[in-house]
Parts: structure tokens; C-alpha cells; sequence
């Protein structure tokens, strides 16, 4: 059974009806009223309208997605394509699985209205290949589409306004969900980020121009356009509008999704999850999915949206919020964020690829008991070496943690070296 | 491959710019003939897409879900990343391979199952979880996960 | 054109350019403006995953790879500051972790980039204590390579090369992350004609030949410029000699000849130098002193000329330009009339190889020489430089005189056979196919006495004094 959000807004308000996941459902429901009236505009004003509500994209990097569709070419003497990435594989990312799975048509319809404002014919809808039911799902609604004429020639009896839509399944990469790294596995190669310039506007996917947003950026472009850009800045923050669909898991009372404000403070979002399970304290909590540094349990009052977040240290990245209780191992948790790193480095730039690995390597002894000092400054240094200078910000996501781990828990990471083992006989087995 | 399997690799041409984007998407279908892509099949691939075996074996190198060897009939996979691994998803999966006689990552004697763990498989909400072959198993303990593998023929 | 300033000079750089290449397009990469690279090579197209070429460049916050910035009017480049060496350290150190101490036995040393920029910008010692990563070690990649898959640092120069220049893409990189590993495919080789040209760009020693593997340090070597006889291309390739032998053949850059390739065929012809030489003169067969071979065929010259008989000149597309003039210019004192040659023909391909397998038909044709297999009719004399030409061509010539480098099936049919110098023993020109006029110099000399086809023939006219 599928988590449903336990707190619902706009987005998610009606995951818990059957019916919303049939067109039928989802138009009774107020669907493609968006649509409808993006069509009566100009595909400009449109663009205008997404920039003007200042909606940021909800896949991890957070930049502005009006902007993003104002780099498309305004005209292209070849085809124009929108992916969507529906990779996630954040670890503490689990939304994006339940809006395709129960929430599939918002999606389509912001995929048509940006369809209709960038002018792009074709859509590939990248879903991580575990997610078979959010494929079975996401395909059945395309079919569904097809069907009504809300997909293919003359959408909406608008003259040239064709759009074709491929659900496409990948293979299991972490790395696939780098917008790069992604058009490269859409082109049936290796995940391999690729470097910029060129970039995807003017020679994306197939060489052609391009667009990528993430899957719950394009849910919320619907109501955005139907309720406009006011009703939309009224909800979330200055910086930061809207809701998001935030994914509380680890040592809560009742982990799952919670469809909140952007600008929540965390200790709220974790409130709505029941706390700390057992009435036990916390230790630290990351905000933002794996990549992004570690709080600890002074910071809960930051509202969760980036510009608030940037000022102490980390960022929102998915909103994937992970809470660890008073067993926890830090040295652990590096262990288990180090060895994801290694495993889905893709190997081409070489500080990710012998830099994830020799972090791996440092963490594994240290927690097992076999560090020294020397290790303890290397594991300092490596990363360091690792950031801002990648193909990707692959390496930075691995860097990142590591390095807001050892900023709030150094002590954990001492007691291994001094004591030459692990002194906490509660933390989860590794 | 089976002519039904090339036939369907063939109708996927159409749906990209260029053939090669049906790449990811035959070598499933090619996979599920035998659970796995031998060489063979690679050059099948190869000469079917007009790009070099070891293009082939580049992409199924890189990806967790694509096989070159043999695999038991069911894939058992616990999610171990983090939040999973809070809720005891590594207790379990040691528990899981200890109750089928593997050590580590493998396949059963018998060819039954191949258990491992895989990384965060997006449902953090329900842990400890595990993926068998194509279907989710949610908020599982030892006990239900025994009962979910010892159904599977 | 754009001007970029790089450390405070400034440079006028070709538009459209990215800096790496306009650095290199100027001649100064590596030589007055030092970026070290790996992954980029002129003649490849563009990887940007080696990360070494960053630098710092005003008004972008973050280190840029040159490879991979195009240059722009005003750019400010610094190549050399604190935070462009802190990055080049970081870079050499991460990719020493895991690679072997194989130095003392690896052919590589000496002409190393991982030493060289290790050395130049890296650090002075080993921070890591973590087991190298193992993997394949000396195995035959196919019938010209041998790889060492632990010394790879996955620049992947030669994945591309394979895939741009022969266009035979045997090789991949598998797996992902640290597992990474240069392959081909399973049970397939690196077999194409083109093929050691990889050892020549892999900048370290994963990838050697079989045929140089153990012979001898690069720093016993020295490198003297020449240019390739096998066929009309007439690819630059420098010589690597030690006392008085030379070692292997390296391709050369020309962009308007070969860029910096080569085919395994002309790059393993150095060894033709040493085998089935002419090393002794012979008269009717029996091997005599150069000064008696020299009067026999002055003897037979005069004894011709005395009496009209007729003589005939074939000219070699082996030879060089100066040897052909001489040769042109003895046959018109002689009253031969134009000197004949004939070309060896064999497989062309689109990359470098080309049909006609000799360096120099286009000299002999721009000297009026006469292109023929035909057979050569009756003749009392035939002045011969080479064996282009089968022995049952002079079915009717009364006496041969032959100067060769090499011996043949015509060896046996002359009346006197005089050793001849290689292209690798003397100084000279041959014209390309495209008419390019390409200097080499003499590399070794030879075991035994032996001449330029000019100074030789000079000798015997002088003998049998004709003027």
C-alpha cells in the first residue's frame, strides 16, 4: 500500500480518490481547465505567466522553470522536445513515485501547456525502470489521452497543436536523474553527464532542443495557469511559492508524505510525521534527500525552502527529510551515504570517480575501528578536492554530506578512533 | 531474440529521433527471454541497432537492472540506503539471506531466487522495503519477508 | 579575431575556438603556455572528463576546463595561480591512488604524461593507504597491443580514437564509478590497421606495443625526423634510435599530411631496414670489393657507349628527389633518353593509407620520367635503381646493372649489383601525392659500404669516364 500524503493541498488533494486517475475523474475534478486557458493565450504569455509566478523546479536544483522554458528557441526548423524526469532516486525521495502513480493527469496537462508554450511536439517521460506501477500508471493516462484527442494532432481542435508523449522506463542509475545524464540513457547510452556548452536548449535530447523538468514541477503548472500567478504566490514563500510534497522518513512515528507550504519550518514537518519515535531526542536530520549536509537539532526552526536553508548550510534539494534519532551512528550514516556515492559515481570525471571511492574507504575503517588521525583529515580533504569542478554536481552531492557530517558530529567519528570501535551499540546495523 | 521479440524492438524505432533511443527498452525485452543478455544477444542488439557489440555491452554494464549472466527466476532486492537502513532494512536482509541459505549478494543453489540489496528505491515512507521482480513489498519485517520469498517458485 | 589574455599576455586567437584548441592552433600548448591534459587531443573530439586542463578564468566563479570554454573577445585566463595549481594537484593525487607502482617495468617511463605533470604539479608523496584496485595486467588486447588495465586512467582517448579515425570501435568502458575498466568486447580484439596509434596517445603505459615492449628505455633513445616510404602519403614519423639502430617508428604531426596518426604497416616498415639487404657488391653473382664492382660496370658502360649500343634507365619511386635528378641528368649524358619507372599498387582506404605503395612517384613524374610495365624491348645496357620491375620485364636487355638496398629475384639476373642506401642512411626529399615536398634525414648508417643510388652511378660514370 502506498503512503498516502497525510496532509493534502492543491497537488494532492484528491490521491485518495480512484477515480482522479481516469481522465474522466480527473476533469469532474476541475482538470484541463488549465489547459483550456493557457491555449487561449500566446505561447509567450504563457511562458510569462510560469515565470511570473515564480515557480522553482521541484527536481533538486530548484531554478526557476519560467526561465528555463524562455531558453527554448522561440522558432526551430527542427523538432522541439520536453523530458521529463521522472528518475527519482534520491534516497529520502519518494514523491515524485506518488504523483505518477496517483496524480499521473496533472502531470500531462502541465507537459500540454508546456508543450504549448515552448512549441515542442514530442515528450519522453523518463521514469526510473523500479517504478512499474508509476509506468503503468503514466502509460495507462497517455492511452487514455490518445483516446480523447487530448494527445497526437489538433489538441483541442487547435490547429497545429500536436504532441506525442513516450513513457520511457530506465535501468537502475542514480545518475540518470542528471539532466544530462539523462538525455545520454534516453539516447540508449551510458548515464554519462555530459559537459556544457552545448546546452540542452539548443542540442538536447537527440541533438534537438530541449527541455527538462522535473515530474512535480509539471503538476503544479496546471493549477498555476488555472488559478493564476496571485493565488499561487499566496501559499510558500517569497523565493519559494507553492507547496511541495515533502517526504519524511527514518526515526519518525508516522513516516510517509506530507503536501506542505514551501517555508515550513522543519520542526513542523516533522511534527506532522509524529515527532521522533518513541518520545526518543533528536539527533540530526537531513532536509533535503542524501545529498544535502546534515542539520542538527538546533536548526529546526529553518523554514524549509532553499534561500532559507543556503544560510545554514545545506539546501531542499527533493525535501526528502531524513530524521535520526539518539542511536544513531554519525560514522554509520557516512558509511551508508559514502558507499551510495561510490556505487553511482557514472566514472567519468576523475575527482567523482577516485573520490567517492577513497571516501567509501576511509569511512569503512574508521567505522570499523581501524582509523587514525590522518584519516579523520583526510576525509576533510577529499571532498574538498572533489567539489565544484565536475562535468556534474554529482561529486558536490557527495561531497556535501560527508563534509556537513563531519561540521555537526565530529565527536562520533573521534569516539571510533579513540575507542577502535563503534560506541553505539544502539545505531542500526550497517 | 525471437522473432516476436524483434518485431516488438523494431516497432519501437519510430518513437525516437534516432533508433538507438529504443536501445534501453529492446534489451529488456531481449532479457526477458532468458533473464539475462548473453553475448549473443548483445550482438543481436548490436547489428539490429548498427552500433558496435561493445557499445552493447558498455550500456549493460552500467545499468544495476540489465544482467549478462544467469539469474535465479526471482530477483528479491532490500532497499539498504538510509532511511531503510534506520528502520533495520541491513538486520533483515542479513536475516533474508541467512533464511535462504546465501551469503551476501547470489542466487539460492536451486536458482530460485537471486537476493541482494539495492539502493533507495523511492518509498523511504514505508520502510524497510524490498523490491520482488517487478513489484514493491512495503514496510516488511523478517517475518513478512520470509513469508513473501518462500511463495515464489 | 578574438583577443584573450592568458597570464597577463595577451593573444590573438582564431574565432569560434575553444581556449585549448586556440592555444594549440597558435603552437604554444605545452610550449610557452603550459596546461596539462589529458583527455584532449587535437585530432579527437572533445571528453572534458579528466578535469586537468581547468583554469581560472575572470568572471566565472568556478574553474573552467579549457578543452571545453570556447574563447571569447577579452577573456582573462590564468594558468598558473594558487587555485589552479591547488586543482592540478588534486587531480594528479586522485589518480595516483589507485594506480600501480609500476614504473620500473613499464615501457611508458620516460615519455610519461602521469610522471611528467605528476612530477611538474602534483604532490610530493602518497597520502593514501587504502589497496590499489586490481585488475588485468599485461594481456594481449589483440595482435599489436598489450594492455594494463590497472594503469588506465580512463582519459579515453583511445575509445575515441578508435571510433573516429579507423571507425572500427573496438573499444568501451564497462561498469560505472570506481569498476570502470577499459574493455573490448568479450572474446573480440583491437585488430584494425590503425591500431597502434593508441600506445602513441595513451599518455600513460596501459596501452604499449608488443612490438617495443622491454627493447629499450626512452631515454636511450634519440628521435630524428623522417618520413614514411610506404606508400604516397608520405606520413612525418620520427625515427627512435640508439647506437646506430633504429628502435620503432612514431608518427609525426602534420596536419596537412597525416595529423598525428600513422598505419601499423608504415610504422612497423623501420624493420625493413635490417632484413634481406644487399650488404655485399657482386659480379655475375660472385661478391667482390665496391672498387671492383664499380670498374666491372664502368667496363660494361664504356664497352656500350663504344659501340651505340643501346641503353636504358629505370628509375625507382623508392628513391629520393636528388638521387632521381642525378640519375635524369647521367641518362641524358649518356643518350638514354627518359628514364622509366613503375609503381607498386595496392588497397587504399579513407583514412591515410593510399594506392600507390612507393614515397616518390610523384618526383619521378615531375622529372618527366616515364611510367611503364611494359617490357622493355631490346636493350644492350639497363642503369637500374630498385626492383620495381620483375626480371622477366629485361627478357631482352643484354646486361644489368643493379644498385639496390634490397635483394630480389632481379639480384640474381644482373650482371653487377651495388648495395644502395635506405631513406633511413642518407639525407633527401620524396614528393607526396599531393605534391608536397618532405624532408628526411639520415637516421643510421649502414653495417657495410654502401651509397646513395647517385653517389654510386656517379662513381661508375666517372670510371668509365663519361663526362
Amino acid at each position: 500500500m502506498i503512503v498516502e500524503p497525510y496532509v493534502r493541498n492543491y497537488l494532492s488533494e484528491h490521491y485518495g480518490d480512484d477515480a482522479y486517475r481516469t481522465l474522466a475523474g480527473y476533469e469532474a475534478k476541475g482538470g484541463f481547465a488549465g489547459l483550456k486557458k493557457a491555449v487561449a493565450l500566446a505561447p509567450e504569455q504563457v511562458v510569462e505567466l510560469v515565470k511570473a509566478s515564480g515557480l522553482r523546479g521541484r527536481g533538486g536544483a530548484g531554478f526557476a522553470t519560467g526561465l528555463k522554458w524562455s531558453f527554448m528557441p522561440r522558432t526551430s526548423d527542427r523538432m522541439k522536445v520536453i523530458v521529463i524526469n521522472g528518475d527519482e532516486s534520491e534516497p529520502g525521495s519518494f514523491k515524485d513515485r506518488l504523483i505518477m502513480e496517483r496524480g499521473p493527469f496533472a502531470v500531462l496537462e502541465g507537459i500540454l501547456i508546456g508543450a504549448w508554450a515552448m512549441g515542442a511536439q514530442r515528450s519522453y517521460i523518463y521514469v526510473r525502470g523500479e517504478y512499474a506501477e508509476a509506468i503503468r500508471a503514466l502509460r495507462s493516462a497517455v492511452a487514455e489521452l490518445y483516446k480523447k484527442k487530448l494527445l497526437g494532432k489538433n489538441i483541442l481542435g487547435k490547429k497545429g497543436f500536436e504532441h506525442d508523449v513516450v513513457v520511457h522506463g530506465g535501468a537502475g542509475a542514480y545518475i540518470c536523474g542528471e539532466e544530462t545524464g539523462l538525455l545520454e540513457s534516453l539516447e540508449g547510452k551510458k548515464g554519462q553527464p555530459r559537459k556544457k556548452p552545448p546546452f540542452p536548449a539548443q542540442h538536447g535530447a537527440f541533438g534537438l532542443p530541449t527541455t527538462v523538468n522535473n515530474i512535480e514541477t509539471f503538476a503544479h503548472v496546471p493549477f498555476i495557469v488555472e488559478r493564476g500567478v496571485e493565488w499561487f504566490k499566496g501559499r510558500g514563500t517569497e523565493k519559494s511559492p507553492g507547496t511541495t510534497l515533502f517526504g519524511v522518513s527514518g526515526h519518525v512515528e508516522r513516516p510517509g508524505l506530507f503536501e506542505l507550504p514551501l517555508g515550513t519550518p522543519l520542526r513542523e514537518v516533522i511534527g506532522h510525521a509524529g515527532g521522533v519515535r518513541g518520545g526518543r531526542r533528536l539527533k540530526g536530520v537531513m532536509p533535503g534527500g542524501l545529498s544535502m549536509q546534515i542539520l542538527p537539532p538546533t536548526e529546526l526552526d529553518v523554514p524549509m525552502a532553499e534561500e532559507f536553508l543556503s544560510q545554514r548550510g545545506t539546501h531542499l534539494g527533493t525535501g526528502g527529510v531524513m530524521v535520526m534519532d539518539e542511536s544513531v551512528c554519525m560514522v554509520r550514516v557516512a558509511t551508508v551515504v559514502s558507499y551510495f556515492f561510490r556505487d553511482e559515481s557514472c566514472g567519468q570525471c576523475t575527482q567523482c570517480r577516485e573520490g567517492t571511492a577513497w571516501v567509501h574507504k576511509l569511512c569503512q575503517r574508521i567505522e570499523q575501528g581501524r582509523g587514525t588521525e590522518a584519516d579523520l583529515a583526510l576525509l576533510t580533504d577529499v571532498p574538498k578536492l572533489m567539489e565544484g569542478q565536475t562535468i556534474c554536481a554529482f561529486a558536490d552531492a557527495a561531497a556535501w554530506p560527508i563534509q556537513g557530517l563531519l561540521r555537526h558530529f565530529r565527536s562520533d567519528f573521534e569516539a571510533h578512533l579513540s575507542e577502535r570501535k563503534c560506541p553505539f551499540p544502539e545505531s542500526f546495523e550497517l | 531474440m525471437r522473432p516476436e521479440t524483434r518485431a516488438e524492438i523494431e516497432s519501437l524505432f519510430e518513437r525516437y529521433p534516432q533508433k538507438r533511443g529504443a536501445l534501453l527498452p529492446a534489451i529488456y525485452l531481449v532479457q526477458a527471454e532468458k533473464g539475462f543478455v548473453d553475448a549473443d544477444g548483445a550482438r543481436e542488439l548490436a547489428a539490429l541497432f548498427e552500433i558496435a557489440p561493445v557499445e552493447v555491452h558498455e550500456v549493460l554494464s552500467f545499468y544495476n537492472m540489465f544482467y549478462t549472466e544467469p539469474q535465479g527466476r526471482h530477483h528479491v532486492y532490500v532497499c539498504t540506503n538510509l532511511p531503510c537502513s534506520l528502520r533495520g532494512a541491513r538486520t533483515l536482509l542479513k536475516g533474508l539471506e541467512s533464511h535462504l541459505g546465501v551469503h551476501g549478494p547470489g542466487t539460492t543453489r536451486d536458482g530460485r531466487i537471486t537476493i541482494g540489496h539495492e539502493e533507495c528505491l523511492g518509498s523511504c515512507g514505508t520502510a524497510p522495503v524490498m523490491r520482488v521482480d517487478g513489484a514493491y513489498h512495503e514496510n516488511l519485517d523478517l517475518g513478512a519477508a520470509r513469508r513473501i520469498v518462500d511463495e515464489l517458485e | 579575431m578574438p583577443t584573450i589574455t592568458i597570464d597577463g599576455t595577451e593573444y590573438e586567437v582564431p574565432e569560434g575556438r575553444m581556449v585549448l584548441q586556440a592555444i594549440d592552433d597558435l603552437g604554444l600548448l605545452m610550449n610557452g603556455v603550459d596546461i596539462p591534459h589529458y583527455c584532449w587531443h587535437p585530432k579527437l573530439s572533445i571528453d572534458g572528463s579528466c578535469r586537468l586542463c581547468q583554469v581560472e578564468i575572470e568572471g566565472m566563479p568556478k574553474l573552467q576546463i579549457a578543452c571545453n570554454t570556447p574563447v571569447a573577445n577579452g577573456m582573462k585566463i590564468h594558468t598558473r595561480n594558487e587555485r589552479v595549481l591547488a586543482a592540478r594537484r588534486g587531480v594528479m593525487e586522485l589518480l595516483l591512488i589507485n594506480h600501480p607502482l609500476d614504473c620500473p617495468i613499464c615501457d611508458q617511463a620516460g615519455e610519461c604524461k602521469l610522471q611528467d605533470y605528476a612530477f611538474q604539479w602534483g604532490v610530493p608523496e602518497s597520502r593514501t593507504r587504502e589497496p590499489r584496485r586490481p585488475a588485468k595486467k599485461a594481456v594481449d588486447l589483440g595482435p599489436t597491443i598489450v594492455f594494463d588495465q590497472e594503469r588506465c586512467i580512463l582519459c579515453r582517448r583511445c575509445v575515441r580514437f578508435c571510433r573516429e579515425v579507423p571507425k572500427t570501435g573496438e573499444l568501451g568502458v564497462f561498469n560505472r564509478g570506481d569498476e570502470s575498466l577499459l574493455e573490448v568486447f568479450p572474446g573480440s580484439e583491437l585488430d584494425n590497421p590503425y591500431s597502434m596509434n593508441v600506445a602513441d596517445i595513451c599518455p600513460v603505459g596501459a596501452l604499449t606495443t608488443r612490438d617495443f615492449r622491454f627493447k629499450i628505455r626512452v631515454w636511450f633513445l634519440d628521435d630524428v625526423k623522417s618520413v614514411c616510404n610506404q606508400c604516397s602519403r608520405g606520413c612525418n614519423l620520427v625515427a627512435s634510435r640508439s647506437n646506430n639502430k633504429v628502435y620503432r617508428f612514431v608518427p609525426r604531426r602534420n596536419d596537412a599530411v597525416n595529423e598525428t596518426w600513422m598505419c601499423d604497416h608504415g610504422r612497423m616498415s623501420y624493420k625493413l631496414n635490417g632484413q634481406g639487404r644487399v650488404e655485399a657488391p657482386r659480379v655475375d653473382g660472385r661478391e667482390v670489393t665496391f672498387t671492383d664492382a664499380v670498374k666491372r660496370a664502368a667496363e660494361l658502360l664504356r664497352a656500350t657507349l663504344d659501340a651505340r649500343g643501346k641503353i636504358v634507365g629505370i628509375a625507382s619511386p623508392f628513391a629520393s628527389n636528388a638521387d632521381l635528378a642525378a640519375f635524369r641528368d647521367l641518362l641524358a649524358r649518356l643518350g638514354a633518353g627518359n628514364a622509366r619507372f613503375s609503381v607498386p599498387r595496392g588497397e587504399a582506404d579513407d583514412v591515410l593509407i593510399e594506392a600507390e605503395k612507393a614515397p616518390n612517384a610523384a618526383g619521378c613524374r615531375a622529372l618527366g620520367m616515364t611510367e611503364s610495365n611494359d617490357s622493355i624491348g631490346r636493350a644492350d645496357l639497363a642503369l637500374v635503381l630498385g626492383h620495381t620491375l620483375t626480371a622477366e620485364v629485361f627478357g631482352d636487355v643484354g646486361n644489368i646493372v643493379l644498385v639496390d638496398s634490397h635483394e630480389s629475384a632481379l639480384s640474381a639476373r644482373a650482371a653487377v649489383v651495388l648495395p644502395a642506401r635506405t631513406f633511413l642512411e642518407k639525407t633527401g626529399a620524396f614528393t607526396n601525392s599531393r605534391g608536397l615536398v618532405q624532408k628526411f634525414s639520415a637516421v643510421v648508417e649502414p653495417e657495410f659500404e654502401a651509397w646513395s643510388e647517385a653517389d654510386t652511378l656517379a662513381q661508375v660514370a666517372a670510371a668509365a669516364g663519361v663526362s
